[in-house]
C-alpha cells in the first residue's frame, strides 16, 4: 500500500482543536494557564512550527540518538580519558550536571504544560516531542555522572544539588522555577524555549561540546551533541508563539516576558559558563573568551533573531554587555573564596601565564580583579590558607540568589541595589535584577534567600559550620581549588624557594 | 547592647558581606569588624590609613567615636568602608 507523504497529511492530523460540549472554552483552557493574553484560539490557528515531525519519524531518529551516544560511552568506559583530563574538565563536567541534570525535568515539566494549554495544535504537537526530549536529557545526565561516583564523590551531585539548600542549586532552582515552572503555556514557549533554549543554552551546549572534543573527552562530547540536536528543534516553539502575540496586538506584553527572562538567564550564564571558559578551561585549549564568545552569539546571533520578530532589544541591554567585562570574573572569584560551599572544585586560574591572557581578553583586569587574586596568591605563598576561606556570608541578590558582586581594585563599583516592599528590604545585585522583583513582586516577595532564612535564625547553629550543614556538603563533597593550590608555585621566584620555605 | 548585621561594602573589595556587629561598638570598631573580612583577604593592606564609614552613596562619614545604636543605621543597611588619612 503506498504510503502518503507527511506533508500530504501532516496538517490535518495534527489539528486538533475542537469544539468542546461539556464545559466552556474558557473552563478547558483559562487564560492563566494558557498565557493567551485573550488574544482568542482562532488567532492561533496560523501559528505555524518551523520544524514538523510525525511520531514514527521522532521515535526513529531518537533511538539512533541515543544508540548512538551510549555505544560512544561504551567504547570509551575503560580509556584514561577522564583520569587523564585537567581537573579543571572535571569542574566542568561537575558543576554542568548538578545544574542542570534534574533541571531538565523542570523543562519536562514545563514542555507538558505547552502540550495541555497550548493554544496551537502545532505547539501542542511540538511541545509533545518537546518533553519526551527533557525526559531524555534528563535521564542521560543523571546516567553519564553515576559511573563516575565510584572515581569521586562530587559527581554525586548531579543527583542530589537539586534536592539540597546549598546556595548555587538554589540560585539555579530558583530561576528555573520561575522561568520553567511556574508559567502559562505561551510564557514557558517564550521564556523557556525562545529565550532560555535560543537565546542561550543552545550555543552553550555547541560550544561545550566543542570543549569536550578539545579535551579529548569523546563521551562527554558526544552526550551533549546529542543533547544539543533535540534543543535546536524544540527550542523553535517560542518564535512562533511570539508572532502571534505580536501580530495581535500584545507586543508588550511579549517583550516583558523576554526581557525578564534574558535578565535571569543571564545570570546563570556568567555563574556557569563564564568560570569555565575563562579559569576551569586549561589555557591552551581555550579558543574564545567568554566574551568573545558572549558577543558573537548573543549579541550578534540572538540580537538579529529579536529583530527579525519585530521585538526591540531589552532596554538594558547596554548595561548587560557591559556585564560581559566583569561579572563572571566576580562571580568566579566568589565561588573560589567560598569554594567549600559548592560541589566542585573551581580552579584558580590565575598564575603568570594565565593572568596575561585574562589581561590580553580583558584590559584592567590585573588592575582591578588582580588585585584580589595578589593578595590571595601572598597569602598561599606564605602558607596562609586560613586566609583564603571566608569567616562570614555573602550577601545574596534576592532575584539571582547569587552573591552581589562587581568589580574590586582599581575599578572598584560595588553596590547594592535596595527596594523597601511592604515592609521588608530586599537586596538586588543591579538595577536589572531589581527591575525583574518589580514586574512582579507578589510571585517573588515570599522568598528568603540563604541570608534570609541565616537572620530569621532558620539556619542552626547560626555559624559558617551551621550553614554548611544546612547546604548538605560532606566534607568529602566540599570543593577544593582543583589543583590543590599547585598553580601558586608558578610565583615562587625560585624553584629552590620552595623547598626552602618547608 | 544587641547583635547587629550590617552589609559591609567595602573599598576595593569585589563583594558584599555579611557583617555582625553590635549597638554599642563605636564606627572604629565597626570598621575593624568589617575589615576583619576583606584587609589581608583580598585587599591589600594601607598601613597609617584609617577606615571610615558612611551609608552606601553618602558623602559624608560618620564620626570615629559615633556608636552604631545612636546613629540612624538600620539593620541589614549596606554600609561603605573606606580608607582615609588618618
Ligand atoms: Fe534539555
Ligand atoms: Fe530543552
Amino acid at each position: 500500500m503506498p504510503m502518503l507523504e507527511r506533508a500530504e497529511w501532516y496538517d490535518i492530523a495534527r489539528d486538533t482543536n475542537w469544539t468542546p460540549k461539556y464545559v466552556s472554552p474558557e473552563a478547558l483552557f483559562p487564560d492563566v494557564m494558557t498565557g493567551a493574553q485573550g488574544v482568542e484560539m482562532a488567532k492561533w490557528q496560523c501559528y505555524d512550527e518551523p520544524y514538523k515531525t510525525s511520531y514514527p519519524e521522532y521515535v526513529r531518529v531518537q533511538r539512533e540518538k541515543d544508540a548512538g551516544a551510549y555505544s560512544v560511552k561504551a567504547a570509551l568506559e575503560r580509556s584514561n580519558i577522564f583520569a587523564s583530563a585537567d581537573p579543571g574538565w572535571h569542574s566542568i563536567l561537575k558543576a554542568h550536571y548538578g545544574s542542570l541534570a534534574v533541571g531538565e525535568y523542570a523543562a519536562m515539566s514545563g514542555e507538558a504544560r505547552m502540550v495541555r494549554f497550548g493554544q496551537a495544535p502545532g505547539m501542542r504537537n511540538m511541545a509533545t516531542f518537546g518533553m519526551l526530549d527533557e525526559n531524555r536529557h534528563a535521564q542521560l545526565q543523571l546516567y553519564y555522572p553515576h559511573d563516575l561516583v565510584s572515581k569521586d564523590r562530587q559527581f554525586d551531585w548531579a543527583q542530589k544539588a537539586y534536592h539540597t539548600n546549598e546556595w548555587a542549586a538554589i540560585a539555579v532552582r530558583h530561576t528555573l522555577d520561575d522561568l520553567f515552572m511556574a508559567r502559562s503555556a505561551t510564557e514557558t514557549a517564550i521564556m523557556l524555549t525562545f529565550a532560555f533554549e535560543t537565546g542561550f543554552t543552545n550555543m552553550q551546549f555547541l560550544g561545550l561540546a566543542a570543549d569536550a572534543a578539545e579535551t579529548g573527552d569523546y563521551t562527554f562530547a558526544s552526550l551533549v551533541s546529542s543533547i544539543q540536536t533535540d534543543e535546536s528543534r524544540h527550542a523553535q516553539i517560542g518564535g512562533p508563539a511570539l508572532e502571534v502575540l505580536i501580530a495581535n496586538g500584545r507586543k508588550a506584553e511579549a517583550q516583558k516576558l523576554v526581557d525578564i527572562a534574558i535578565a535571569r538567564t543571564w545570570r546563570l550564564f556568567a555563574i556557569l559558563t563564564g568560570p569555565s571558559m575563562d579559569y576551569y578551561t586549561p589555557i591552551e585549549h581555550r579558543k574564545q573568551s567568554f566574551k568573545e564568545f558572549m558577543q558573537e552569539w548573543i549579541v550578534g546571533q540572538f540580537e538579529r533573531s529579536l529583530i527579525e520578530l519585530g521585538l526591540d532589544l531589552p532596554w538594558y541591554w547596554d548595561k548587560m554587555i557591559a556585564e560581559f567585562e566583569y561579572q563572571h570574573h566576580a562571580y568566579h572569584l566568589g565561588l573560589w573564596y567560598w569554594r567549600k560551599t559548592i560541589w566542585w572544585n573551581p580552579a584558580a586560574g590565575v598564575t603568570p601565564e594565565c593572568r596575561a591572557w585574562l589581561e590580553e581578553k580583558y584590559p584592567g583586569w590585573n588592575d582591578t580583579f588582580g588585585k584580589c587574586w595578589d593578595v590571595i596568591t601572598d597569602n598561599l605563598l606564605a602558607g596562609r590558607e586560613d586566609l583564603t576561606h571566608p569567616e562570614t556570608l555573602p550577601v545574596l541578590c534576592n532575584m539571582s540568589q547569587i552573591p552581589i558582586c562587581a568589580i574590586p581594585g582599581n575599578g572598584w563599583n560595588v553596590k547594592d541595589y535596595p527596594l523597601e516592599y511592604e515592609g521588608r528590604t530586599y537586596h538586588f545585585n543591579s538595577e536589572v535584577d531589581r527591575w525583574v522583583f518589580e514586574q512582579d513582586p507578589i510571585r517573588y516577595r515570599d522568598h528568603m534567600s540563604l541570608v534570609d532564612r541565616f537572620l530569621a535564625g532558620e539556619i542552626q547553629p547560626p555559624t559558617l559550620a551551621g550553614v554548611l550543614a544546612y547546604m548538605g556538603l560532606s566534607a568529602a563533597e566540599m570543593g577544593d581549588d582543583a589543583h590543590k593550590n599547585a598553580w601558586v608555585d608558578a610565583f615562587r621566584p625560585d624553584p629552590l624557594a620552595k623547598n626552602a620555605a618547608e | 547592647m544587641a547583635l547587629f548585621p550590617i552589609i559591609s561594602n567595602f573599598q576595593y573589595d569585589f563583594v558584599l558581606q555579611l557583617v555582625p556587629v553590635d549597638t554599642d561598638n563605636t564606627m572604629d570598631e565597626v570598621a575593624a569588624a568589617a575589615a576583619h573580612h576583606s584587609v589581608g583577604r583580598r585587599v591589600a593592606p594601607q598601613p597609617g590609613k584609617v577606615i571610615r564609614v558612611r551609608r552606601q552613596g553618602a558623602a559624608e562619614f560618620y564620626p570615629r567615636t559615633a556608636r552604631l545604636g545612636t546613629t540612624d543605621i538600620k539593620p541589614m543597611e549596606a554600609l561603605e568602608f573606606i580608607f582615609c588619612e588618618a
